[in-house]
């Protein structure tokens, strides 16, 4: 890497004295003790990884969960639908249909009650 | 002899029959099944090249640590989608970049209101707080998120275009485009306090 430095990271535009000052301020800790702590605590918390949580368990399941509401809400759906159409075509042909049993209408002439009101107009006009 | 039959030497490489270091890959292999002494010895042999890789996105070594933890454990756990026929490196290179990224949107929702004035950089020599590296801190610190990461991956760490394109999700011109203007930003804001 230092190779490809020397070819290409000084070229161009770059500035020696800017490049110098920017990997005296980004050099890694030269400790060797302070490298293995750090591998140390990564390592540690490797058993932590596969741990799960409730919140973990539940994010797994909530694709397949969403799919399954998707495919039921469709199932649903489509089943209204079907009653509804169905219950449709029913209406439609009733109302096509003619009534087969029609029942003859009877009639009758209501009487006059002649007697009553001529009563009435007596008592009326009577002084 | 095995991978497992080297759980003796805590975080040393195990040896073939033939008494040569296992090859990387080895370490691969036994560490995707669960074998974590030989994701230990991966962690030793990365771990300095991560913690460049994020040191050059986050604004601190702190949070260079973390994000080279967040990111060996994503890795960790992320064992089983790696590809044997790719580099190792390249791979948790990525994987690290990632958890710097996060950390860094994470930082700025957090201190939306706070911008710091200079850079925190720890490792300093006492002796070498001069005007140019003060002015470079601040100047740093001015520069947006990425083109400082691409500076410092392509100037100080070596990394080529496209490694930093693919390490940070940009096409490899915008990471040279990138490049130019963090440079160009630089030597105009350290112009009055350079030597010549």
């Amino acid at each position: 890497m230092r190779d490809y430095l020397k070819l290409h990271g000084n070229s161009d535009d770059a500035d020696p004295e800017v490049t110098g000052a920017l990997r005296r301020e980004y050099a890694p800790p030269s400790d060797e003790s302070y490298w293995g702590a750090l591998e140390a605590r990564i390592v540690s918390r490797l058993a932590d990884a596969y741990r799960i949580g409730w919140w973990d368990e539940l994010d797994r399941w909530m694709r397949p969960a969403l799919a399954a509401a998707a495919v039921v809400l469709l199932a649903s759906g489509i089943a209204l639908f079907r009653q509804y159409q169905a219950e449709q075509q029913t209406a439609y042909e009733a109302m096509l249909t003619p009534a087969p049993s029609a029942l003859p209408v009877e009639t009758a002439v209501r009487p006059v009650l002649q007697e009553s009101r001529e009563t009435t107009f007596r008592y009326l006009m009577t002084p | 002899m095995s991978v497992e039959s080297a759980t003796t030497l805590p975080f040393s490489a195990p040896m073939t029959d033939d008494g040569s270091r296992s090859s990387e890959r080895d370490f691969v292999v036994a560490a995707q099944r669960g074998d974590e002494r030989a994701f230990g010895e991966l962690v030793r042999r990365h771990q300095r090249r991560a913690y460049a890789v994020a040191r050059a996105i986050v604004l601190t070594h702190e949070d260079a640590e973390d994000a080279v933890q967040e990111g060996f454990l994503h890795a960790f756990r992320a064992l089983d989608r790696f590809r044997s026929d790719q580099p190792f490196g390249a791979w948790l290179n990525r994987i690290i970049a990632n958890a710097a990224l996060d950390l860094v949107r994470r930082r700025k929702v957090r201190d939306a209101d706070e911008l710091p004035d200079s850079l925190a950089l720890p490792f300093r020599d006492p002796g070498e707080s001069d005007e140019l590296r003060r002015r470079l801190q601040s100047a740093l610190a001015g520069l947006p998120d990425r083109q400082r990461a691409v500076i410092v991956l392509h100037d100080v760490e070596g990394f080529t275009h496209g490694e930093i394109g693919a390490m940070l999700g940009i096409p490899e011109g915008t990471a040279r485009s990138d490049l130019h203007h963090a440079r160009a930003a630089l030597r105009r804001m350290l112009k009055d306090v350079r030597s010549n």
